[in-house]
């Protein structure tokens, strides 16, 4: 462990550092909607509108009207890996996406006025909807940060007050998946046909929350979210044994395009007009994760040992984020009014300081070797701030805006081989959002 | 003919393209009162399924609106009197409305959705010779998702649009290691993806005129679009220790291409409890695009010290693919419907229903090669909606329950092909599709407006 990072841990969280490390997809990593992500990504117990549906799907049921948000978001890498063999700068696409977000009061009517909300966000990336880059391990990258950030998202939810304070609601997030299979094979007239097809299929994770306002003299509230692990993979399967008497095997093109781990987040916050501050934990699961890629030959079910190529089994550690964040509103007159928001957060990296080699095929070596596996990471200091001006007059809108720096904190990650590999990692995210939106 | 493990399946990555496939709803329609009047519902459709059918009509939802159906159309399409089947088309549909007033002019946002049960698309690739049936084969399978949002800035008008969502496909494939053709079981290989699904957005426009109190007229624009597949793979390595192998390959190709539309409709409300729809449909076919891959190859396997084995054939860069042209016409389809309010009490209405629609194939007769089935449609259809209102004090507004069936008959066509020596030769062709459903809509927090009349 480097001295920098010691003084990182030093500086308060250094028992977070027993749990291990994290980080995933959009909202993961940048927070969602126009409060959290200025807050140190707390919203347990404090986000409003359609931000809840990631935070926290309890608290929809506070919602009382009509909103349509639409946003944008901005994020530039600059991911540093340095050692023998590594590139330094390590290539990172900026992540640029747009926000959609829905605040709808369920209309009803007798016991449940006012008592329900739901709501729906989605957050696409400008370009694409889903990338699945699957690299060979020995190319150094960061597979836990850019590329989870080119991903759509869709979540959904609904909220409940059942009344004495408290506010239960479920949700779900989705993502698409692809799935397919070709089919090489010489017909009856010897000809080559073949036969494709590719699905794109949905994967949804459930979500689950619950707040409580203490009744206290203090007005206290505390929350509870859960969100269910999320994947997507990318699976095609290649088969040409009808293709001639050559016998070559089914060939497996597969990996996990994206995943979020299972998450449990819990949050307490003191509410006192006109300001709130709020004091959060999320435990990530990480160790769920089987890592990006898998076998391009599994082993037949008769034959486990058949001796294809493995890739690195990494064992990805449990991590537990800490955020803390704030916000005062300031009257500007009748109808305006703006707000102040501030927060930090902690995210620990899940990746291990040692790797495992990956089994490849040396061309010049005509034989096997071990290549060093370079997945690069690192714990991420996170400071947020941000605004929002909300105009409650005939035309009743809400401006808000938020910007986020990401230090990776400096460590070495070592990887086996035949030849190891040792790099230093380092770098920072910088991070801009904007959402406008209009209440009907 | 025999071919080498990585000549084969590179080929098969390039022939990765899709049978066309385009919009579920333009054939099996969307939400069951409009399914059942025959998709005339341009100048008087209101609530959830205006997103497709005319956003303009979003404005006219006067409260909350949600609603949740699900259909299933089965295909009985034959040739040669044997059934080629066909996959069903079924999923859930619905969406949501939210009206409100923006300076006291009343505006809606919109979402529509169909969800087809098994996955959001599907792309089936076979051979420029099989037959297959263009417009239901694979079409239909596929993912329909658009938001809008509308307003009604004079009481006479209302105008909206949005866009919808699809996603192309661009990829690289890296497969390197030493694969043992004498063991397959023993290679040593291992690969590498990069492969994006990439947006792509549509839009979709209408405006709806209310020329008076029981005449209504509407236009409205679905843009064009086409989902590419631009795939490369590269496959190099070693072959059981004999030589090296590299096969690189450039494909590209278009899938789901949806035509231009232009609606233009009318509504008329005979007498306050009878109204009667025509929408015509001006489809731009003859932009359609044929869903054959082009492709590019390099190969090169130079042969090992003391040439192949005699078990071994080595590939040969297979001949390039000479696509066949597909050549459709731009069609105008009519609908008709009607509308009957057979029932109106003060918290209950039945309605009657039922429609027609004419769709000439776009396809030109194929005397030769390729053979993409196509035949004129006839579908009929009915439907019964109730609407029930304020049950219980806990849901202030209005439950519609409506059902729909739905009859396509495709009359028995003979092609003749020229040659002899065709692939598939002279066929028959014919068929009929069934679409049953039903959709529950809850209208909230506020009277419903009655539908026309």
């Amino acid at each position: 462990m480097t001295r920098a990072r010691l003084t990182a841990a030093a500086a308060g969280l250094a028992a977070l550092l027993l749990t291990g490390r994290a980080s995933a997809s959009p909202e993961d990593i940048f927070g969602y909607g126009p409060r959290g992500p200025a807050m140190g990504g707390v919203g347990t117990t404090t986000a409003s509108g359609f931000e809840a549906v990631y935070a926290n799907p309890a608290l929809l049921a506070a919602i009382r009207r009509n909103k349509l948000t639409l946003g944008f978001l901005g994020a530039a890498y600059a991911l540093d890996a340095r050692g023998a063999g590594l590139p330094g700068r390590v290539g990172a696409e900026r992540a640029r996406g747009a926000t959609v977000g829905i605040d709808i009061p369920i209309p009803l009517g007798g016991q449940l006025k006012d008592r329900v909300g739901a709501g729906f966000a989605f957050y696409t990336p400008t370009d694409i909807i889903v990338r699945g880059r699957l690299l060979y391990p020995e190319k150094p990258q960061f597979p836990l940060l850019p590329d989870r950030t080119q991903s759509l998202t869709l979540r959904g939810g609904i909220g409940v007050d059942p009344g004495h304070g408290v506010k239960v609601g479920v949700g779900f997030a989705a993502l698409a998946e692809i799935v397919g299979s070709v089919v090489v094979a010489t017909d009856a007239s010897g000809r080559v046909g073949t036969r494709v097809e590719n699905q794109l299929v949905a994967t949804y994770a459930p979500a689950l929350g619950a707040t409580w306002d203490l009744p206290v003299k203090e007005p206290i509230r505390v929350g509870v979210s859960y969100r269910g692990r999320l994947d997507a993979r990318f699976a095609v399967s290649i088969d040409g044994r009808r293709l001639s008497s050559l016998q070559i095997p089914v060939f497996n093109i597969a990996g996990l395009a994206q995943f979020d781990p299972e998450q449990l987040s819990i949050e307490a916050s003191w509410h006192r007009s006109p300001s709130v501050l709020a004091l959060g934990v999320t435990i990530k699961r990480w160790s769920q994760y089987p890592g990006p890629i898998e076998p391009t030959l599994p082993c037949p079910a008769d034959e486990p040992e058949c001796g294809s190529l493995v890739p690195a089994k990494v064992d990805y550690a449990n991590t537990l984020v800490v955020h803390v964040g704030g916000e005062r509103r300031v009257p500007l007159g009748k109808t305006t009014t703006l707000a102040l928001r501030l927060g930090a957060r902690y995210e620990p990296s899940p990746l291990p300081d040692n790797l495992p080699g990956s089994e490849a095929f040396s061309a010049s070596k005509k034989g096997r070797v071990v290549v060093p596996t370079r997945y690069f990471d690192a714990d991420r200091a996170i400071a947020s701030a941000g605004f929002g001006v909300a105009f409650r007059g005939a035309f009743p809108c809400d401006v808000d805006a938020f910007g986020q720096y990401h230090h990776l904190v400096p460590r070495s990650v070592r990887s086996d081989g035949d030849t190891p590999s040792d790099g230093e990692v380092s770098g920072r995210v910088s991070v801009f959002g904007m959402l406008v939106g209009v209440s009907f | 003919m025999r071919r080498a493990p990585a000549l084969a399946l590179a080929s098969a990555l390039a022939l990765a393209s899709g049978v066309a496939s385009a919009n579920p709803l333009d054939t099996y329609g969307f939400g069951s009162r409009e399914t059942a009047m025959g998709g005339a519902v341009s100048a008087s459709v209101r609530g959830t399924h205006a997103s497709y059918y005319n956003p303009a009509g979003l404005a006219d939802t006067t409260g909350f609106e949600l609603a949740l159906g699900y259909f299933r159309a089965a295909h009985y399409l034959s040739t040669n009197g044997q059934d080629n089947q066909v996959d069903p088309v079924r999923g859930m549909n619905g969406g949501l409305v939210l009206p409100g007033h923006v300076f006291q002019v009343p505006i809606a946002f919109g979402i529509g959705v169909h969800l087809p049960d098994d996955r959001i698309s599907r792309v089936r690739a076979l051979r420029q010779e099989q037959p297959r049936w263009e417009m239901y084969d694979n079409r239909n399978q596929r993912l329909y998702f658009a938001t809008n949002l509308a307003l009604r800035p004079f009481k006479w008008l209302a105008v909206g649009g949005g866009l919808s969502f699809m996603s192309s496909t661009r990829g690289r494939l890296d497969i390197t290691g030493s694969a043992n053709i004498f063991r397959p079981s023993q290679s040593e290989v291992r690969h590498e993806v990069d492969a994006d699904l990439t947006a792509v957005r549509y839009p979709q426009a209408g405006v709806k005129v209310d020329l008076s109190d029981s005449v209504r007229a509407a236009m409205v624009y679905r843009g064009e679009f086409q989902l590419g597949l631009d795939l490369t793979a590269r496959l190099r390595g070693d072959i059981s220790r004999l030589t090296t192998a590299l096969y690189e390959l450039e494909t590209h190709s278009v899938n789901n291409f949806l035509p231009r539309q232009i609606v233009l409709g009318g509504s008329w409300d005979i007498r306050p409890w009878w109204t009667a729809n025509l929408d015509l449909t001006w489809i731009e076919w003859s932009a359609y695009v044929a869903p054959v891959a082009s492709l590019n190859v390099n190969l090169d396997i130079p042969p090992p010290q003391g040439g192949w084995p005699a078990t071994i054939t080595p590939p040969e860069t297979p001949a390039p693919i000479r696509l066949q042209p597909l050549r459709l016409s731009n069609r105008i389809v009519p609908r008709l419907g009607t509308e009957v309010l057979a029932v109106q009490r003060p918290r209950l209405d039945v309605a009657v229903r039922g429609g027609y629609e004419w769709a000439k194939s776009p396809i030109e007769r194929q005397t030769e090669g390729v053979t993409y089935l196509d035949l004129d449609r006839h579908t009929i259809s009915a439907g019964v909606g109730l609407a029930a209102r304020s049950l219980v004090a806990e849901i202030p507004g209005e439950i519609r329950v409506d059902v729909h069936g739905q009859l396509s008959v495709m009359p028995e066509e003979t092609t003749l092909k020229s040659r002899p020596s065709d692939f598939i030769g002279d066929y028959r062709a014919s068929g009929h599709i069934w679409n049953l459903g039903t959709t529950v809509t809850f209208t909230l927090d506020g009277a419903s407006r009655k539908e026309a009349p």
